[in-house]
Protein backbone atom coordinates (compact mmCIF):
# COMPACT_ATOMS: atom_id res chain seq x y z
CA UNK A 1 0.00 0.00 0.00
CA UNK A 2 1.47 3.32 -1.03
CA UNK A 3 2.04 5.77 1.76
CA UNK A 4 0.43 9.14 1.37
CA UNK A 5 2.85 12.05 1.68
CA UNK A 6 2.33 14.05 4.84
CA UNK A 7 0.27 17.21 4.43
CA UNK A 8 2.27 20.45 4.25
CA UNK A 9 2.66 22.10 7.62
CA UNK A 10 0.02 24.63 8.46
CA UNK A 11 0.97 28.27 8.42
CA UNK A 12 -0.51 30.80 10.78
CA UNK A 13 -0.78 34.34 9.46
CA UNK A 14 -0.90 37.26 11.84
CA UNK A 15 -0.23 40.96 12.00
CA UNK A 16 2.57 42.41 14.07
CA UNK A 17 1.11 43.65 17.34
CA UNK A 18 3.46 46.58 17.21
CA UNK A 19 3.47 47.84 13.61
CA UNK A 20 0.83 45.77 11.86
CA UNK A 21 3.23 44.23 9.35
CA UNK A 22 2.10 40.80 8.12
CA UNK A 23 3.87 37.88 9.83
CA UNK A 24 3.67 34.13 9.47
CA UNK A 25 4.32 31.28 11.87
CA UNK A 26 5.55 28.33 9.80
CA UNK A 27 6.35 25.98 12.68
CA UNK A 28 3.37 26.41 14.94
CA UNK A 29 3.75 24.65 18.25
CA UNK A 30 7.56 24.63 17.96
CA UNK A 31 8.35 28.30 17.53
CA UNK A 32 8.61 30.21 20.77
CA UNK A 33 8.90 33.70 19.35
CA UNK A 34 8.35 35.44 16.05
CA UNK A 35 10.39 38.54 15.31
CA UNK A 36 9.10 41.32 13.10
CA UNK A 37 11.79 42.49 10.71
CA UNK A 38 9.92 45.75 10.06
CA UNK A 39 9.80 47.15 13.57
CA UNK A 40 11.97 44.92 15.72
CA UNK A 41 9.16 43.64 17.92
CA UNK A 42 9.48 40.09 19.23
CA UNK A 43 6.09 38.41 19.74
CA UNK A 44 5.25 35.39 21.87
CA UNK A 45 4.42 32.78 19.23
CA UNK A 46 2.75 30.50 21.76
CA UNK A 47 0.45 33.18 23.14
CA UNK A 48 -2.95 33.27 21.38
CA UNK A 49 -2.74 37.05 21.51
CA UNK A 50 0.89 37.12 20.27
CA UNK A 51 1.91 39.46 23.03
CA UNK A 52 5.02 41.56 22.55
CA UNK A 53 7.76 40.26 24.79
CA UNK A 54 10.67 42.41 23.53
CA UNK A 55 11.29 45.32 21.27
CA UNK A 56 14.47 46.73 19.77
CA UNK A 57 15.40 49.53 17.45
CA UNK A 58 15.75 48.55 13.80
CA UNK A 59 17.86 51.08 11.98
CA UNK A 60 17.73 49.21 8.69
CA UNK A 61 15.48 46.52 7.35
CA UNK A 62 17.69 43.65 6.24
CA UNK A 63 16.56 41.50 3.32
CA UNK A 64 17.87 37.94 3.67
CA UNK A 65 19.51 36.57 0.52
CA UNK A 66 17.45 33.41 1.08
CA UNK A 67 13.85 34.61 1.54
CA UNK A 68 11.90 33.45 4.58
CA UNK A 69 9.38 30.77 3.73
CA UNK A 70 11.35 29.32 0.82
CA UNK A 71 11.72 25.55 0.71
CA UNK A 72 14.70 23.54 -0.43
CA UNK A 73 16.40 20.17 -0.07
CA UNK A 74 19.72 19.91 1.75
CA UNK A 75 21.49 16.65 2.54
CA UNK A 76 18.50 14.78 1.15
CA UNK A 77 15.95 16.38 3.49
CA UNK A 78 13.39 19.11 2.74
CA UNK A 79 13.81 22.30 4.74
CA UNK A 80 11.97 25.59 5.02
CA UNK A 81 13.65 28.85 5.98
CA UNK A 82 11.67 30.27 8.91
CA UNK A 83 14.10 32.59 10.69
CA UNK A 84 17.07 34.75 10.05
CA UNK A 85 19.48 36.60 12.25
CA UNK A 86 22.56 38.72 11.74
CA UNK A 87 25.25 38.30 14.35
CA UNK A 88 28.45 40.22 14.81
CA UNK A 89 31.59 40.33 16.89
CA UNK A 90 34.26 42.87 17.48
CA UNK A 91 37.89 41.84 17.27
CA UNK A 92 40.63 44.44 17.61
CA UNK A 93 38.22 47.31 16.91
CA UNK A 94 37.02 45.64 13.70
CA UNK A 95 33.44 44.36 13.48
CA UNK A 96 32.79 41.08 11.74
CA UNK A 97 29.30 39.83 11.00
CA UNK A 98 27.77 36.61 9.77
CA UNK A 99 24.30 35.42 8.88
CA UNK A 100 22.33 32.55 10.34
CA UNK A 101 19.22 31.10 8.69
CA UNK A 102 16.96 28.89 10.76
CA UNK A 103 15.62 25.92 8.80
CA UNK A 104 12.69 23.80 9.87
CA UNK A 105 11.53 20.34 8.94
CA UNK A 106 8.50 18.90 10.80
CA UNK A 107 10.20 15.50 11.14
CA UNK A 108 13.83 16.56 11.57
CA UNK A 109 13.40 19.67 13.68
CA UNK A 110 15.67 22.67 13.24
CA UNK A 111 18.96 23.32 11.48
CA UNK A 112 21.14 26.37 11.18
CA UNK A 113 22.45 27.47 7.82
CA UNK A 114 25.32 29.82 8.60
CA UNK A 115 27.01 32.06 6.04
CA UNK A 116 30.25 33.90 6.66
CA UNK A 117 32.31 35.48 3.88
CA UNK A 118 30.60 33.29 1.31
CA UNK A 119 31.34 30.09 3.24
CA UNK A 120 28.30 28.06 4.40
CA UNK A 121 27.76 25.59 7.20
CA UNK A 122 24.71 23.46 7.90
CA UNK A 123 24.57 22.92 11.65
CA UNK A 124 22.40 21.07 14.13
CA UNK A 125 22.37 20.64 17.87
CA UNK A 126 25.00 18.15 18.99
CA UNK A 127 23.64 14.80 20.15
CA UNK A 128 25.81 14.83 23.25
CA UNK A 129 28.21 17.03 25.14
CA UNK A 130 31.64 17.01 23.52
CA UNK A 131 34.68 16.86 25.75
CA UNK A 132 37.35 19.52 25.57
CA UNK A 133 41.09 19.25 26.14
CA UNK A 134 42.55 22.45 27.61
CA UNK A 135 40.18 24.44 25.38
CA UNK A 136 42.50 23.67 22.43
CA UNK A 137 40.67 20.58 21.30
CA UNK A 138 37.21 19.12 21.49
CA UNK A 139 36.23 15.52 20.92
CA UNK A 140 32.83 14.55 19.59
CA UNK A 141 31.72 11.15 18.31
CA UNK A 142 35.32 9.97 18.08
CA UNK A 143 36.54 12.94 16.03
CA UNK A 144 38.98 15.51 17.35
CA UNK A 145 38.29 19.15 16.56
CA UNK A 146 40.92 21.88 16.86
CA UNK A 147 40.00 25.14 18.49
CA UNK A 148 39.69 27.82 15.84
CA UNK A 149 38.34 30.94 17.45
CA UNK A 150 36.58 32.31 20.49
CA UNK A 151 34.48 35.43 20.09
CA UNK A 152 31.70 37.29 21.84
CA UNK A 153 28.79 37.24 19.43
CA UNK A 154 25.98 39.78 19.54
CA UNK A 155 22.69 39.40 17.74
CA UNK A 156 22.34 42.48 15.55
CA UNK A 157 19.10 41.74 13.71
CA UNK A 158 16.41 39.09 13.81
CA UNK A 159 13.39 38.35 11.67
CA UNK A 160 11.12 35.34 11.54
CA UNK A 161 10.39 32.74 14.16
CA UNK A 162 12.67 30.94 16.58
CA UNK A 163 12.34 28.08 19.03
CA UNK A 164 13.75 30.18 21.83
CA UNK A 165 13.39 33.76 23.00
CA UNK A 166 15.70 35.74 20.79
CA UNK A 167 16.14 39.44 20.40
CA UNK A 168 18.65 41.88 19.04
CA UNK A 169 21.36 42.64 21.55
CA UNK A 170 21.57 39.08 22.86
CA UNK A 171 25.17 38.09 23.47
CA UNK A 172 26.94 34.78 23.79
CA UNK A 173 30.52 33.56 23.89
CA UNK A 174 31.07 31.41 20.82
CA UNK A 175 33.89 28.87 20.57
CA UNK A 176 34.49 27.32 17.18
CA UNK A 177 36.37 24.04 16.77
CA UNK A 178 37.08 22.62 13.33
CA UNK A 179 37.75 19.27 11.77
CA UNK A 180 37.16 20.01 8.07
CA UNK A 181 34.60 19.69 6.68
CA UNK A 182 33.01 19.52 10.15
CA UNK A 183 32.75 22.26 12.69
CA UNK A 184 31.80 22.16 16.36
CA UNK A 185 30.45 25.27 18.03
CA UNK A 186 29.85 25.98 21.68
CA UNK A 187 27.65 28.92 22.64
CA UNK A 188 27.75 30.05 26.23
CA UNK A 189 25.39 32.50 27.87
CA UNK A 190 24.77 33.24 31.51
CA UNK A 191 21.92 30.75 31.43
CA UNK A 192 23.14 27.79 29.44
CA UNK A 193 25.70 26.22 27.12
CA UNK A 194 24.76 24.63 23.83
CA UNK A 195 26.84 22.64 21.36
CA UNK A 196 26.14 22.36 17.66
CA UNK A 197 27.88 20.39 14.95
CA UNK A 198 27.98 21.56 11.35
CA UNK A 199 29.22 20.56 7.95
CA UNK A 200 30.71 22.84 5.31
CA UNK A 201 28.67 23.64 2.21
CA UNK A 202 29.53 25.64 -0.85
CA UNK A 203 27.40 28.59 -1.87
CA UNK A 204 26.58 26.85 -5.12
CA UNK A 205 25.17 23.86 -3.21
CA UNK A 206 22.95 26.16 -1.14
CA UNK A 207 21.75 28.08 -4.18
CA UNK A 208 21.00 24.85 -5.99
CA UNK A 209 19.20 23.42 -2.95
CA UNK A 210 16.81 26.38 -2.74
CA UNK A 211 16.76 27.03 -6.52
CA UNK A 212 17.71 30.63 -5.90
CA UNK A 213 18.24 33.05 -8.79
CA UNK A 214 21.63 34.56 -9.50
CA UNK A 215 24.87 33.53 -7.89
CA UNK A 216 25.75 33.06 -4.21
CA UNK A 217 28.06 35.53 -2.49
CA UNK A 218 31.64 34.95 -3.59
CA UNK A 219 33.68 33.02 -1.04
CA UNK A 220 36.45 35.12 0.46
CA UNK A 221 39.63 33.38 1.58
CA UNK A 222 39.43 29.93 3.11
CA UNK A 223 36.55 28.99 5.39
CA UNK A 224 37.31 27.56 8.85
CA UNK A 225 35.73 24.21 7.96
CA UNK A 226 36.37 24.32 4.22
CA UNK A 227 37.79 20.96 3.17
CA UNK A 228 41.22 21.23 1.63
CA UNK A 229 41.24 20.13 -2.01
CA UNK A 230 44.81 18.95 -1.46
CA UNK A 231 44.51 16.70 1.60
CA UNK A 232 42.74 13.78 -0.14
CA UNK A 233 45.46 13.75 -2.81
CA UNK A 234 48.51 13.94 -0.55
CA UNK A 235 48.91 10.20 -0.25
CA UNK A 236 48.41 9.75 -3.99
CA UNK A 237 51.11 12.32 -4.69
CA UNK A 238 53.54 10.55 -2.36
CA UNK A 239 52.83 7.19 -3.99
CA UNK A 240 53.14 8.63 -7.48
CA UNK A 241 56.44 10.32 -6.64
CA UNK A 242 57.79 7.07 -5.18
CA UNK A 243 56.62 5.14 -8.25
CA UNK A 244 58.16 7.62 -10.69
CA UNK A 245 61.50 7.75 -8.85
CA UNK A 246 61.60 3.96 -8.70
CA UNK A 247 60.78 3.76 -12.40
CA UNK A 248 63.53 6.28 -13.24
CA UNK A 249 66.10 4.28 -11.28
CA UNK A 250 64.90 1.06 -12.89
CA UNK A 251 65.17 2.57 -16.37
CA UNK A 252 68.76 3.55 -15.62
CA UNK A 253 69.58 0.12 -14.19
CA UNK A 254 68.05 -1.67 -17.17
CA UNK A 255 70.02 0.45 -19.62
CA UNK A 256 73.15 -0.02 -17.51
CA UNK A 257 72.74 -3.77 -17.82
CA UNK A 258 71.78 -3.80 -21.50
CA UNK A 259 74.12 -1.10 -22.81
CA UNK A 260 77.25 -2.15 -24.69
CA UNK A 261 79.84 -0.27 -22.58
CA UNK A 262 82.39 -1.63 -25.06
CA UNK A 263 85.94 -0.27 -25.14
CA UNK A 264 86.58 0.51 -28.81
CA UNK A 265 89.81 2.48 -28.55
CA UNK A 266 92.64 2.56 -26.03
CA UNK A 267 95.78 4.23 -27.35
CA UNK A 268 98.67 6.19 -25.84
CA UNK A 269 100.92 8.89 -27.34
CA UNK A 270 103.41 11.44 -26.21
CA UNK A 271 103.50 15.15 -26.87
CA UNK A 272 106.41 17.52 -27.03
CA UNK A 273 105.80 21.16 -27.92
CA UNK A 274 109.17 21.28 -29.62
CA UNK A 275 108.56 18.21 -31.81
CA UNK A 276 106.15 18.87 -34.65
CA UNK A 277 105.77 15.13 -35.27
CA UNK A 278 103.84 14.85 -32.03
CA UNK A 279 101.45 17.71 -32.87
CA UNK A 280 98.88 15.36 -34.40
CA UNK A 281 98.01 11.73 -33.74
CA UNK A 282 95.61 9.58 -35.70
CA UNK A 283 94.21 6.17 -34.86
CA UNK A 284 93.55 3.17 -37.03
CA UNK A 285 89.89 2.76 -38.04
CA UNK A 286 87.69 1.29 -35.34
CA UNK A 287 84.06 0.24 -35.30
CA UNK A 288 81.26 1.79 -33.28
CA UNK A 289 78.52 -0.81 -33.35
CA UNK A 290 74.90 -1.07 -32.33
CA UNK A 291 72.27 1.65 -32.38
CA UNK A 292 73.00 5.36 -32.36
CA UNK A 293 74.26 6.04 -28.85
CA UNK A 294 76.89 7.97 -26.96
CA UNK A 295 80.64 7.50 -26.77
CA UNK A 296 82.59 8.14 -23.59
CA UNK A 297 85.95 9.77 -24.30
CA UNK A 298 88.51 9.57 -21.49
CA UNK A 299 91.87 11.32 -21.57
CA UNK A 300 94.53 10.64 -19.00
CA UNK A 301 97.81 12.54 -19.00
CA UNK A 302 101.06 13.01 -17.10
CA UNK A 303 100.46 16.77 -16.97
CA UNK A 304 101.71 18.31 -13.71
CA UNK A 305 101.93 21.98 -12.77
CA UNK A 306 100.72 22.68 -16.27
CA UNK A 307 97.84 22.40 -18.66
CA UNK A 308 97.05 20.68 -21.93
CA UNK A 309 94.35 21.22 -24.49
CA UNK A 310 93.16 18.53 -26.84
CA UNK A 311 91.32 19.05 -30.09
CA UNK A 312 89.74 15.71 -30.99
CA UNK A 313 88.03 14.96 -34.28
CA UNK A 314 85.97 11.83 -34.78
CA UNK A 315 85.78 11.12 -38.52
CA UNK A 316 83.41 8.64 -40.15
CA UNK A 317 85.75 6.65 -42.38
CA UNK A 318 82.93 5.87 -44.84
CA UNK A 319 81.32 9.28 -45.26
CA UNK A 320 84.08 11.61 -43.99
CA UNK A 321 81.48 13.23 -41.73
CA UNK A 322 83.28 14.53 -38.67
CA UNK A 323 82.63 16.03 -35.28
CA UNK A 324 85.30 18.02 -33.49
CA UNK A 325 85.45 18.77 -29.80
CA UNK A 326 87.99 20.22 -27.44
CA UNK A 327 88.91 19.26 -23.90
CA UNK A 328 91.26 20.84 -21.43
CA UNK A 329 93.28 19.21 -18.68
CA UNK A 330 95.11 21.12 -16.00
CA UNK A 331 96.71 19.96 -12.81
CA UNK A 332 98.47 22.03 -10.20
CA UNK A 333 99.49 21.29 -6.65
CA UNK A 334 101.63 22.79 -3.94
CA UNK A 335 101.85 23.77 -0.33
CA UNK A 336 101.45 27.15 1.30
CA UNK A 337 100.66 28.59 4.70
CA UNK A 338 97.24 26.91 4.57
CA UNK A 339 98.75 23.53 3.91
CA UNK A 340 98.78 21.34 0.82
CA UNK A 341 96.56 22.22 -2.10
CA UNK A 342 95.73 20.77 -5.46
CA UNK A 343 93.82 22.12 -8.35
CA UNK A 344 92.36 20.28 -11.30
CA UNK A 345 93.12 16.69 -12.28
CA UNK A 346 95.41 15.28 -14.92
CA UNK A 347 92.57 13.50 -16.64
CA UNK A 348 89.25 14.32 -18.31
CA UNK A 349 86.15 12.59 -19.54
CA UNK A 350 83.37 13.62 -21.89
CA UNK A 351 80.30 12.00 -23.44
CA UNK A 352 79.85 12.43 -27.20
CA UNK A 353 76.08 12.39 -27.76
CA UNK A 354 74.22 10.37 -30.38
CA UNK A 355 77.04 8.92 -32.49
CA UNK A 356 75.69 6.70 -35.29
CA UNK A 357 77.18 3.27 -35.86
CA UNK A 358 80.07 3.04 -38.38
CA UNK A 359 83.83 2.88 -38.91
CA UNK A 360 85.66 5.83 -37.46
CA UNK A 361 89.12 7.24 -36.93
CA UNK A 362 90.09 9.67 -34.21
CA UNK A 363 92.45 12.58 -34.81
CA UNK A 364 94.02 14.09 -31.70
CA UNK A 365 95.78 17.47 -31.69
CA UNK A 366 97.28 18.22 -28.28
CA UNK A 367 98.61 21.59 -27.12
CA UNK A 368 100.50 22.62 -24.04
CA UNK A 369 103.56 24.42 -22.73
CA UNK A 370 105.30 21.26 -21.54
CA UNK A 371 105.90 17.75 -22.79
CA UNK A 372 103.62 15.03 -21.49
CA UNK A 373 102.33 11.55 -22.23
CA UNK A 374 98.65 10.97 -22.76
CA UNK A 375 96.23 8.19 -23.38
CA UNK A 376 92.79 8.25 -25.03
CA UNK A 377 90.07 5.67 -24.40
CA UNK A 378 86.74 5.55 -26.20
CA UNK A 379 83.90 3.46 -24.79
CA UNK A 380 80.69 2.91 -26.74
CA UNK A 381 77.20 3.25 -25.19
CA UNK A 382 77.74 4.28 -21.55
CA UNK A 383 74.61 5.31 -19.54
CA UNK A 384 74.96 8.64 -17.73
CA UNK A 385 73.76 8.73 -14.10
CA UNK A 386 73.42 12.53 -14.46
CA UNK A 387 70.18 12.14 -16.37
CA UNK A 388 68.63 9.97 -13.65
CA UNK A 389 69.37 12.66 -11.07
CA UNK A 390 67.98 15.31 -13.40
CA UNK A 391 64.83 13.25 -13.96
CA UNK A 392 64.36 12.72 -10.22
CA UNK A 393 64.78 16.45 -9.64
CA UNK A 394 62.22 17.31 -12.29
CA UNK A 395 59.83 14.65 -10.95
CA UNK A 396 60.03 16.26 -7.49
CA UNK A 397 58.96 19.68 -8.75
CA UNK A 398 55.17 19.07 -9.03
CA UNK A 399 54.94 17.49 -5.53
CA UNK A 400 56.89 20.43 -4.12
CA UNK A 401 54.42 22.84 -5.74
CA UNK A 402 51.53 20.67 -4.51
CA UNK A 403 52.73 20.65 -0.90
CA UNK A 404 53.47 24.35 -1.01
CA UNK A 405 49.90 25.05 -2.16
CA UNK A 406 48.53 22.69 0.47
CA UNK A 407 50.48 24.46 3.20
CA UNK A 408 49.37 27.84 1.87
CA UNK A 409 45.72 26.71 1.98
CA UNK A 410 46.06 25.80 5.66
CA UNK A 411 47.97 29.01 6.32
CA UNK A 412 45.04 31.00 4.89
CA UNK A 413 42.51 28.95 6.87
CA UNK A 414 44.25 29.54 10.19
CA UNK A 415 45.19 33.15 9.48
CA UNK A 416 41.70 34.19 10.63
CA UNK A 417 41.81 32.04 13.74
CA UNK A 418 43.15 32.56 17.25
CA UNK A 419 46.05 30.31 16.28
CA UNK A 420 47.59 31.63 13.04
CA UNK A 421 50.31 29.44 11.57
CA UNK A 422 52.54 32.38 10.74
CA UNK A 423 54.11 32.20 14.18
CA UNK A 424 52.28 35.26 15.48
CA UNK A 425 50.55 34.79 18.80
CA UNK A 426 46.95 35.78 19.09
CA UNK A 427 45.44 37.49 22.07
CA UNK A 428 43.99 34.21 23.32
CA UNK A 429 47.40 32.57 23.03
CA UNK A 430 48.90 35.37 25.02
CA UNK A 431 46.36 34.86 27.72
CA UNK A 432 47.40 31.28 28.29
CA UNK B 1 46.62 17.75 -10.20
CA UNK B 2 47.32 14.02 -9.87
CA UNK B 3 46.23 13.41 -13.47
CA UNK B 4 48.46 16.21 -14.69
CA UNK B 5 51.31 14.81 -12.60
CA UNK B 6 50.70 11.33 -14.00
CA UNK B 7 51.04 12.68 -17.55
CA UNK B 8 54.03 14.82 -16.57
CA UNK B 9 55.78 11.91 -14.86
CA UNK B 10 55.11 9.68 -17.84
CA UNK B 11 56.66 12.25 -20.17
CA UNK B 12 59.74 12.62 -17.94
CA UNK B 13 60.23 8.84 -17.86
CA UNK B 14 59.73 8.65 -21.61
CA UNK B 15 62.33 11.38 -22.09
CA UNK B 16 64.72 9.57 -19.75
CA UNK B 17 64.27 6.37 -21.75
CA UNK B 18 64.80 8.20 -25.03
CA UNK B 19 67.95 9.90 -23.70
CA UNK B 20 69.35 6.55 -22.58
CA UNK B 21 68.36 4.94 -25.85
CA UNK B 22 69.90 7.51 -28.19
CA UNK B 23 72.71 8.83 -26.02
CA UNK B 24 71.41 12.35 -26.58
CA UNK B 25 72.79 15.16 -24.47
CA UNK B 26 71.80 18.83 -24.36
CA UNK B 27 75.23 20.08 -23.35
CA UNK B 28 78.10 21.07 -25.58
CA UNK B 29 80.95 18.64 -25.21
CA UNK B 30 83.59 21.15 -26.26
CA UNK B 31 85.48 23.05 -23.60
CA UNK B 32 86.62 26.45 -24.76
CA UNK B 33 90.18 27.49 -24.29
CA UNK B 34 88.75 30.34 -22.33
CA UNK B 35 90.87 30.34 -19.23
CA UNK B 36 93.29 33.27 -19.47
CA UNK B 37 96.94 32.41 -19.59
CA UNK B 38 97.54 34.57 -16.57
CA UNK B 39 95.21 32.31 -14.61
CA UNK B 40 96.78 29.16 -15.98
CA UNK B 41 100.13 30.40 -14.81
CA UNK B 42 98.78 31.48 -11.44
CA UNK B 43 96.14 28.92 -10.53
CA UNK B 44 95.90 29.85 -6.85
CA UNK B 45 94.44 33.22 -7.78
CA UNK B 46 91.05 31.72 -8.58
CA UNK B 47 90.93 28.91 -6.09
CA UNK B 48 87.86 29.36 -3.96
CA UNK B 49 88.59 26.73 -1.36
CA UNK B 50 91.51 24.84 0.07
CA UNK B 51 89.99 21.42 0.55
CA UNK B 52 88.24 21.38 3.92
CA UNK B 53 90.12 24.40 5.20
CA UNK B 54 88.48 27.83 5.17
CA UNK B 55 89.54 30.29 2.54
CA UNK B 56 92.05 32.77 3.93
CA UNK B 57 92.80 34.93 0.93
CA UNK B 58 94.39 34.72 -2.45
CA UNK B 59 98.00 33.90 -2.86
Amino acid sequence: MALKPPPPPSVTALACRNCGAPLEIRAPGRSVVVACGACGAVLDAQDPQYAIIARYETKNVVAPAIPLGIRGRLKGEPWQVIGYQVRRTKIAEATYSWLEYLLHNPAQGFRWLVESNGHWTLAKTAAGVPSTVAEREAEYLGERYRHFQTAKAETAYVVGEFPWIVKAGDTAVVDDFVHPPLTLTRERTDQDTTWSVGEYLTGDAVWKAFTLPGAPPAAVGVGPAQPSPYSPRSRTMVLMLAAFVTAAVLIHLVFSMLSQQRLVLDQAWEFNPNASATATAMTEPFVLGGRTSNVLAEISTTVAQSWAYFTLTLVDAETDASRTFGREVSYYFGRDSDGAWTEGVPWDRAWLPSVPAGRYVLIVEPEGPQAFNYRVRLTRDVPRPLFVWLAIGVLCLPPIVFWWRKARFELLRWSESDHPMSGQSSSSDDDE
Amino acid sequence: MTKVYAVFGGLVLAALTWVHLTGWSPSNVTEEKGIPKSVRDNPGSYRSTYGTRPYTGAK
